[in-house]
């Protein structure tokens, strides 16, 4: 498989969100707008690049009885360094995102990218795969926040689009707002696909 | 039995430098985000307090407000601002506990007369795009120049003079009741809060 594959499968074919329904809880909590969708998936994004270089290049160290505590250790310990200096560079965007930044530990996702891609491939494919599912994962968080804000304030990053007569559909901005508006992209990817066979 | 050992050591290793590079970046950013954290409190400070030439983050009386749930004293800072000599205002923190999630932490500011000034919301979990609205400035505009004798401190749904937000009652009620709580709470302690105001400290 190229490296361009590599990194294009997260866009679509293997979209975590969409396609591996990975990473639910982080997708579906924080994409009350398409601003907090954008900054979680770059934050996590980081993360799993960082975590996919250390566990591809730790992959002949660390045996394979203890590997997902290893894991972990190193997917915490990243996220602990993100939230430190979000805090101490970005301060804004970290009060945005505060309460969900630890959240990206508990991220399958990143987990699942070290046990499945980077423990078993060299530096360079864990690099690409990190970056691939990263964008695609920030792409779908996006979307997911985009739809809700619309919808739901009216709204997209802010500006709002339907003007002041607009009556916003709370729904959507509300948690069962996330998995509807889930529910619908899944079913539009769904239709597209088939559409295309 | 060796490769347990091996379990062990590698282990023991991995947590050991995710330890030591932890320790590091906290070394690194524990200044920056101590920094950060004394602007954003004097950035709310400067929102709701009238012009002042003295630190009001400096110039501050503790006094207790109750009791927690152990039995410990609750102390309420009170930060005070002047020109010159003169108090121009006084700010402090209010937090209400009846929000729609969590507590939302509120920073009051009144003049001498215990007049609001302003308010500025320093924390909240309210839901995004409901009741976090209480954080935009339609909403906190309304504070300013109420105090407890010229106004009717209840939310418009529950017959008093303040806008609810659409979609959302509970989060301005808890925030105009806390504040309301908070001006009581300095109108019955003003002569406390504001001792040594006459004559020393510059």
């Amino acid at each position: 498989m190229t490296l361009g594959r590599e990194f294009r499968k997260g866009f679509w074919r293997e979209n975590a969100v969409f396609r591996l329904l990975l990473g639910l809880c982080p997708a579906l909590a924080v994409t009350t707008s398409a601003e907090n969708g954008l900054g979680m998936g770059l934050a996590t994004t980081f993360v799993l690049v960082c975590s996919n270089i250390v566990v591809s290049s730790l992959r002949k160290v660390i045996p394979s009885k203890v590997r997902i505590p290893s894991f972990i250790v190193v997917i915490a310990s990243f996220v602990t360094v993100v939230q430190l200096c979000m805090e101490a560079y970005f301060y804004d965007l970290y009060k945005a995102l505060g309460i969900f930044i630890p959240l990206i530990v508990v991220n399958c996702l990143i987990l699942g990218r070290a046990e499945a891609f980077a423990s078993k491939n060299r530096l360079l494919p864990a690099v690409v795969d990190g970056l691939g599912m990263g964008i695609g994962f920030t792409l779908a968080l996006f979307a997911l926040g985009a739809v809700r804000e619309l919808f739901g304030s009216g709204a997209l990053l802010g500006y709002s689009i339907f003007g002041p007569g607009y009556q916003p559909l709370i729904l959507m901005i509300l948690p069962p707002g996330a998995f509807i508006a889930m529910g619908l992209l899944l079913a539009a990817m769904n239709l597209i696909d088939n559409r295309r066979r | 039995m060796k490769g347990m050992m091996r379990l062990v050591l590698a282990l023991t290793m991995i947590t050991v430098s995710a330890g030591l590079i932890l320790s590091l970046v906290e070394a690194m950013t524990r200044e920056p985000i101590a920094e950060q954290r004394r602007l954003e409190t004097l950035r709310a400070l400067q929102a709701v307090l009238p012009p002042a030439d003295n630190s009001p983050d400096q110039d501050t009386v503790q006094l207790v407000t109750g009791q927690d749930k152990r039995g410990r004293d609750v102390a309420r800072t009170f930060f005070r601002g002047r020109q010159g000599r003169t108090l121009t205002g006084v700010a402090f923190q209010v937090t209400a506990a009846d929000g729609y999630s969590g507590n939302i932490n509120i920073m009051v500011g009144v003049d001498p007369s215990a007049t609001l000034v302003g308010i500025e919301i320093l924390s909240h979990n309210e839901t995004p795009g409901l009741g976090d609205k209480i954080d935009q400035p339609e909403f906190k505009e309304m504070f300013a120049g109420k105090n407890l004798d010229n106004a009717d401190w209840r939310v418009k749904k529950d017959g008093g003079e303040f806008d609810q937000i659409t979609g959302a009652t509970i989060s301005p009620r808890a925030v105009v009741g806390a504040v309301r709580k908070g001006l009581e709470f300095f109108r019955d302690h003003r002569s406390e809060i504001l001792t040594d105001i006459q004559g020393e400290k510059p």
